[in-house]
């Protein structure tokens, strides 16, 4: 069933040797949606992308992007996608309209109104030479480069590196309206408060094995708070974590935090009846902490 | 001196030196091999010069022979650049790459880290010579060869200090510029410069007591391998070794130190002028980004701004010189047997067409093409692994195999231009000497050598392809050619392994001589065949793996 997913894996795995970069990947991403796709370094989000990208080649399984397979098909795939790779290399001596040119006339069919207005709205300077760019600044070029031809497909690596909040924001706006006019995105992240503010749903994954895909909406609704409870002396880690829902209870002398997704009254019930109680602050778990949680729970 | 500085230095560069030294261990035990088989009595009959230049002394044999070719010369020549390379990029390397800021923003001080870096170039060089050192005192004991009186230690040491004489000019100058590049062809320029003037200046009475001037004069005159160390010609080598270190150490101390800034070129600075900028546009604007191969063409031009005037102005020289030295030539030429000639492209130095071959298409017009299509093959897909722009490049709706045949298209272009220039040089040459060379003959020979040259630059492109490593594919085509020339040189000078030198595609260039004969059709197809084979491969090659990811 790949007709109505923009990208498609079925048990996808990369080895290198003995290493299990990437394993048994099996996910459906339709079109419309920003898919977050997390995990700390040397996780294998960028196997998979360079996978996907037919930049590596899959040691078993397969895949499809836009209803192609990611081989056989990766020349036609590619007329429609905008990649921005992780650790983003250009060609130092090429100014950045030097740079987009070239990709331009490979790719075809781009309207350099629209990049030159994602450049006034990026703030890129296009005239200077790449190898004099800062960091933020060559990512910059890449984005343009990954949005010029109105793809319908992005695949992006850490697309944020290097750049400063305000043109973060930006780029995040950019994701939102390629998406509302029909693109999909793949973002491989680990600033997870912008694949909070831009994904629809999230994979995390972890040593090569995806181990969740829900949500954003789904994951944050799980019900997991912060819990800080405040006492009059000191208190003991091991009262709490038996209560079922408490994760991560840290004891520092009166103060105990967990992340809790059990029941309230119970917790209450041992906190009362063990100590005196002399304040409660309970707040939404942010997606940071819920992703901790998962990779506290899968070690 | 700071030791893990030194040590990190050492082991990033000891490859190339090793390599190199093996490979000129496993020539001398083949060239020796060779010349033990065969009467070498001939070398006597050279002339004095020449066989200055290669160290072979008065009596020689299959021993002093093979040290003389071998070591003192290909050997020497090797030796020195690869010092070279390693002294061009000590400093300036760490500049290019973007480390030296993170390695200086630790408590160490510029002269310290310049000190341990130069230290480190001397110590893989001394490295590369105590292999040599062992091969030469254990390669005739192997093949019952009896070497006499031949000082191989002089022989070696006056190598070693000749040697670390260019590292450290290369290291001196890229301490006072941070530029490798600059360091790199300044030094190699002056090396062979300095070899080739050394080696034809006492042709000339007149001119013979210029080849002072030129360093490589206190490395061979003395023929160390049979008069021992001439500690005046040490001290010369030594201490400008000594001076040019202690230079470049001063040269780093002294400037800022570059980022990785491409820098601004003439051509940019006419872009942003408005008075020049349409024309400049046109020449390194939207035009050089046209296609992959043009693209790839303008990366690559500096090598033709150097190679072809240079190829064109020597080819020039080379006929009214001829005509100059016509008497004296012909004389030489008679000294000079056929089977030691074959080890220079083979000719008649007595003949404008002998003359030419010797001079220019033995060696120099392979080697300028080499330089060309190697560079090429090695960065068309290695290179551009190296850098982390492939992946970049391949998401654009571009095939593997189209990357590959536009890059190969760039270094047939190239390879052209070179070999026109060499082409009009040549002819021109006879014109202005009145020489009366055959036209159609030397486009023939410029066309062999255009395939020659196409053939190890598919090499290093099919290895690039096969790897996605830059040092396989230019190591390997390298060594490669050097091996194939020295296998087309040496195996027809004895008669049971001459006809094994058809395993070199060096054969297929001028055995036929086509400056005489013109243009061998068959032997055309050979070496087109093989470019073509190795391009398919690359192709095959390339399309079956995973893309490298550096960094």
């Amino acid at each position: 069933m790949t007709d109505n997913v923009a990208i498609h894996t079925q048990g996808l795995t990369k080895h290198y040797g003995k290493v299990e970069a990437l394993v048994d990947l099996n996910l459906d991403i339709i079109p419309g949606e920003i898919f977050g796709f997390l995990g700390p370094n040397g996780a294998g989000k960028t196997t998979a992308i360079r996978t996907l990208m037919d930049e590596i080649r899959p040691t078993s399984g397969s895949a499809t992007i836009i209803g192609r397979d990611t081989h056989t098909d990766s020349v036609e795939i590619r007329k429609h996608i905008g990649y921005i790779p992780g650790d983003l290399s250009m060609y130092p001596n090429l100014t950045g309209r030097d740079t987009l040119t070239y990709f331009s006339n490979l790719r075809g069919g781009v309207d350099w109104n629209f990049v030159d207005a994602l450049a006034e709205r990026l703030e890129a300077d296009l005239s200077r030479k790449v190898g004099d760019l800062s960091t933020g600044n060559r990512q910059k070029v890449g984005i343009i480069q990954a949005f010029m031809n109105k793809p319908q497909v992005f695949m992006m690596d850490e697309p944020s590196s290097g750049l400063d909040p305000l043109v973060q924001r930006e780029f995040q706006g950019m994701m939102k309206e390629a998406v509302d006019d029909g693109a999909t995105v793949f973002l491989s992240s680990h600033t997870l408060s912008e694949v909070q503010r831009v994904a629809d749903r999230v994979g995390i994954i972890r040593t090569g094995h995806l181990v969740a895909v829900e949500g954003v909406q789904e994951l944050r609704s799980k019900a997991i708070r912060r819990v800080d409870l405040y006492f009059d002396g000191p208190a003991d880690g091991a009262v709490f974590k038996p209560i079922n829902g408490v994760r991560d209870a840290e004891v520092r002398n009166h103060h105990v935090s967990l992340s809790f997704d059990g029941s309230m009254e119970e917790l209450l019930n041992v906190a009362t009846s063990n100590y005196t109680l002399v304040d409660i602050n309970t707040q939404e778990a942010d997606l940071e902490e819920i992703f901790l949680t998962y990779y506290r729970e899968e070690a | 001196m700071l030791a893990n500085v030194f040590t990190k230095t050492t082991l990033d560069r000891w490859k190339p030196p090793l390599i190199a030294a093996v490979s000129l261990a496993a020539l001398l035990f083949f060239g020796m091999a060779v010349y033990r088989g065969i009467d070498v009595s001939f070398w006597d009959e050279l002339p004095e010069a020449f066989r200055s230049v290669f160290g072979i002394p008065d009596g020689a044999d299959a021993g002093s022979l093979a040290y003389g070719a071998i070591y003192a010369g290909y050997g020497m020549l090797t030796m020195g650049a690869v010092a070279l390379a390693g002294g061009a990029v000590s400093i300036a390397g760490e500049e290019k790459n973007g480390t030296i800021g993170l390695l200086l923003g630790n408590p160490v001080s510029r002269t310290t880290m310049a000190v341990s870096k130069g230290a480190a170039l001397a110590a893989v060089t001394a490295g590369a010579f105590i292999i040599l050192w062992l091969t030469a005192f254990a390669t005739p004991v192997l093949l019952d060869v009896e070497t006499g009186a031949m000082d191989i230690n002089a022989l070696i040491v006056m190598m070693f200090v000749n040697a670390l004489f260019y590292g450290f000019f290369a290291f001196a100058l890229s301490g006072w510029t941070g530029k490798s590049a600059l360091a790199g062809g300044v030094t190699a320029g002056i090396m062979v410069i300095s070899f080739i003037a050394v080696g034809l200046l006492p042709l000339v009475d007149s001119l013979a007591g210029l080849a002072k001037f030129f360093p490589w004069y206190y490395f061979s005159s003395n023929e160390p391998v049979l008069n021992g160390i001439d500690w005046g010609h040490f001290a010369v080598l030594g201490v400008g070794a000594a001076v040019f270190f202690t230079a470049g150490v001063v040269g780093v101390n002294r400037r800022d130190l570059r980022s990785q800034s491409v820098g601004t070129k003439m051509i940019d600075r006419l872009r942003a002028n408005p008075m020049t900028h349409k024309v400049a546009e046109m020449l390194a604007g939207s035009a050089r980004v046209s296609k992959i191969w043009i693209k790839t063409a303008s990366e690559h031009q500096a090598l033709l701004y150097v190679i072809v005037p240079l190829m064109f102005l020597m080819s020039v020289m080379i006929g009214p010189m001829f005509s100059m030295l016509d008497d004296t030539l012909k004389s030489l030429g008679e000294q000079f047997p056929e089977t030691l000639l074959a080890l220079f492209g083979g000719g008649d130095m007595s003949t404008p067409e002998g003359f030419y071959q010797i001079e220019m298409f033995g060696m120099m017009v392979p080697i300028s093409l080499f330089v060309v299509t190697i560079v090429i093959g090695t960065a068309a897909l290695a290179g551009e692994e190296k850098n982390n722009t492939m992946g970049l490049l391949l998401a654009n709706p571009v095939r593997r195999s189209t990357v590959v045949l536009q890059k190969t298209w760039t270094m047939i272009v190239y390879a052209v231009i070179v070999a026109l220039a060499s082409f009009f040089g040549v002819a021109g040459g006879s014109l202005l000497g009145n020489l009366g060379m055959d036209i159609g003959n030397i486009a023939a020979t410029c066309a062999l050598a255009t395939l020659l040259g196409l053939a190890f630059g598919g090499l290093a492109l099919a290895l690039g392809a096969a790897t996605g490593r830059t040092q396989i594919a230019s190591y390997g085509a390298v060594g490669v050619a050097v091996v194939s020339f020295i296998i087309n040189g040496f195996l027809p000078l004895n008669d049971s392994t001459a006809a094994w030198a058809k395993v070199s595609p060096f054969y297929y260039y001028l055995s036929s001589d086509p400056l005489l004969t013109g243009m061998d059709w068959g032997h055309a197809a050979i070496l087109g065949g093989l470019f073509v084979i190795l391009v398919a491969t690359a192709v095959v090659l390339f399309q079956r793996r995973d893309l490298r990811q550096n960094g």
